[in-house]
């Protein structure tokens, strides 16, 4: 891989983003937000619902595609690759948890987390043995014959995350993974995700907008209406927009 | 009218489905006026043609329910909640659209019917089935109305039944329904062996021989699934086997109706080879049996459209989990092979044991 030496991130960062652009059908989703990710490190990207988090997320893990912008995964450009490139970069690399466990209802709790395996083309047995082992780990193995439909919240979110561990990506990408749980539920969570994460070495992406569950991250990066807060957000023309929105309801 | 505003702003394929339930309509809706019309010219050995052109309905009805079930206007939604229009009105709507649909296709068949007999005048076919369709004999107007009111009055009144809301409970297992189904399909060739042919026993048999299959299709589309599943599954057979088994409920009825109407064309065919034509419509049999046919393989492609919709969700999990779109497909593709494989032998045997029971 040969690229002009200005374009190039730096060598110890896992994930590096440079200037994204993004819009849902016209209404801004992110504008010119540039991060760096480092090896290891779990890093919160924090900010209230609707500030972009996670169209940030998705751009990162190659599913949204940035109208503009670089994304560079261990020197590689994530934003020019093809479909199929980013597809198997989000298989064999990437790991996802969102705020609901998406389980697939009528696979068996065990299946469910050897997916990425079976899909990635592992035999039946090792991914079984691995999805048991990572189950054992996350204390779940009970559940490991049963259907998602017979799950709690909570068990059914730590069989996602068991899911994204499995093949024991590069990266972890947690979108908002405690949003439907309870505090002690919430921390018992998180604890599981960050002691996994230290130690296989995984890098992890958090977003959250809760204060507490941002705590554990070892570097925080707040976003606020689509761009990094702290950048200049002028106050003045959002002020007057709202003042004609209030006007035109009234009249 | 809101039902009809829902139906208005729908994408073509379904506007497509609701085309081909008001057509199929007016196929049963014909075939009722001419069972009618050869009743009040020849009485005698009306009632098992009644019976018989009750077959058409059934299947006409079968198929709006399932383009019912699969209508986009007529899911509760979010947005149809947050305007205040529920799931019991969606319901509602659901079969005010069906009626709509079958209500267009009595009135074209009246027309149709009408116009080969001449009764219209003025355009081309003027008259041309005025012999088949005993334009001599006057038409009871009431009885018409009433015959052609049957579809759309059934056809809603079953939809209204299949949508209506209920509390989600765990139905039955599939296989529950496999030792029920074959013993209703072993009533069914007893009594087509007892009644023999031009009785309205051999309507009957065929009703319980199809009911006995529509109760044993889930069982078998499980029984696919499990076939599927065996010795060590990769990703691939995983997909498809937990699918069949998943969907077995919603694909197997509409299968196993498909494996009954299967089995009465084989055994038609294999009626004349021994020389027996069998025509209990009349010259119109050929027709019915391809509505009825039209109708049973529309139901079942219907339905697997129903259980696409179904799992929009979990493909986008997979999709999202960076599972290949061939994966996909070929588990798709395998879970239809799985399908046949097990249900035209199943076909060709219960064809083999009616056409023993009719020329016994």
């Amino acid at each position: 891989m040969v690229a002009p030496a200005d374009d190039a991130p730096p060598d110890n960062d896992v994930l590096w983003a440079r200037s994204l652009h993004y819009s849902h059908s016209g209404s801004p989703g992110l504008i010119g937000v540039s991060v760096s990710v480092r090896q290891g490190e779990i890093l919160a990207l924090t900010g209230p619902r609707g500030s972009g988090k996670t169209t940030l997320l998705r751009c990162l893990a190659g599913s949204l595609r940035p109208e503009q912008g670089e994304v560079w995964f261990n020197s590689v450009p994530v934003h020019t690759m093809g479909a199929l490139a980013r597809e198997r970069l989000r298989r064999d690399r990437f790991g996802w948890i969102g705020p609901e466990p998406h389980l697939v209802p009528e696979l068996k709790v065990w299946e469910n987390a050897a997916l990425p395996l079976l899909i990635a083309g592992a035999s039946h047995r090792t991914a079984k043995h691995t999805a048991c082992e990572w189950l054992e780990r996350l204390d779940i193995a009970a559940f490991a014959r049963k259907r998602p439909g017979a799950l709690t919240r909570a068990e059914a979110q730590r069989v996602a995350l068991a899911r994204a561990l499995v093949n024991e990506p590069a990266v972890i990408f947690a979108d908002e993974p405690t949003a439907p749980l309870h505090r002690a539920e919430r921390a018992l969570l998180l604890r599981t995700l960050t002691t996994a994460a230290r130690s296989h070495e995984i890098t992890v992406l958090l977003a959250t907008h809760d204060e507490q569950s941002a705590a554990v991250a070892d570097r925080r990066f707040a976003l606020l209406d689509g761009r990094t807060a702290g950048a200049a957000v002028s106050a003045g023309p959002a002020e007057t927009t709202e003042d004609q929105a209030a006007c035109s309801l009234s009249a | 009218m809101l039902a009809l505003r829902l139906v208005r702003g729908s994408r073509p394929l379904v506007q497509l489905r609701r085309l081909l339930v008001a057509a199929t309509s007016a196929g049963a809706g014909f075939l009722l006026l001419y069972v009618l019309a050869e009743a009040t010219a020849r009485p005698a050995g009306s009632f098992p043609r009644l019976l018989w052109a009750l077959v058409p309905l059934a299947a006409a009805v079968q198929f709006a329910v399932a383009v019912a079930r699969t209508d986009p206007a007529t899911r509760p939604r979010e947005g149809m909640d947050a305007a205040g229009l529920g799931p019991v009105r969606l319901t509602l709507a659901a079969a005010v659209s069906t009626t709509v649909a079958c209500t267009l296709g009595s009135a074209l068949a009246l027309a149709v019917f009408l116009h080969l007999r001449g009764d219209l005048a003025g355009l081309p076919f003027d008259a041309a089935g005025s012999g088949l369709l005993h334009a001599e004999q006057p038409l009871p107007v009431a009885a018409a109305l009433t015959l052609l009111a049957l579809v759309p009055a059934a056809a809603s009144a079953a939809t209204a039944l299949a949508l209506r809301p209920r509390p989600a409970t765990a139905g039955l297992a599939p296989q529950t329904g496999v030792p029920w189904g074959v013993a209703v399909c072993a009533c069914g060739l007893a009594l087509q062996a007892y009644a023999g042919q031009g009785s309205p026993g051999l309507p009957a048999g065929w009703v319980l021989i199809t009911l006995g299959l529509a109760l044993t299709g889930p069982g078998l589309a499980y029984a696919c699934g499990t076939l599927v599943l065996a010795v060590r599954p990769g990703a691939l057979r995983l997909l498809a086997g937990r699918a069949l088994q998943e969907e077995a409920p919603r694909l197997g009825r509409p299968l196993g109706v498909l494996c009954a109407v299967g089995a009465a064309a084989l055994t038609a065919l294999a009626l004349r080879e021994r020389g027996t034509v069998f025509a209990p419509l009349g010259p119109l049999t050929g027709p019915a049996a391809a509505l009825v046919a039209l109708c049973a393989a529309a139901t079942l492609l219907t339905s697997a459209v129903e259980v696409r919709q179904a799992r929009t969700a979990t493909r986008e999990t997979l999709t999202g989990l960076g599972a290949p779109g061939t994966v996909l497909r070929t588990a798709a593709t395998l879970r239809a092979s799985a399908l046949v494989v097990v249900c035209v032998p199943l076909s060709w045997g219960v064809a083999q044991l009616t056409s023993l029971a009719l020329t016994r």
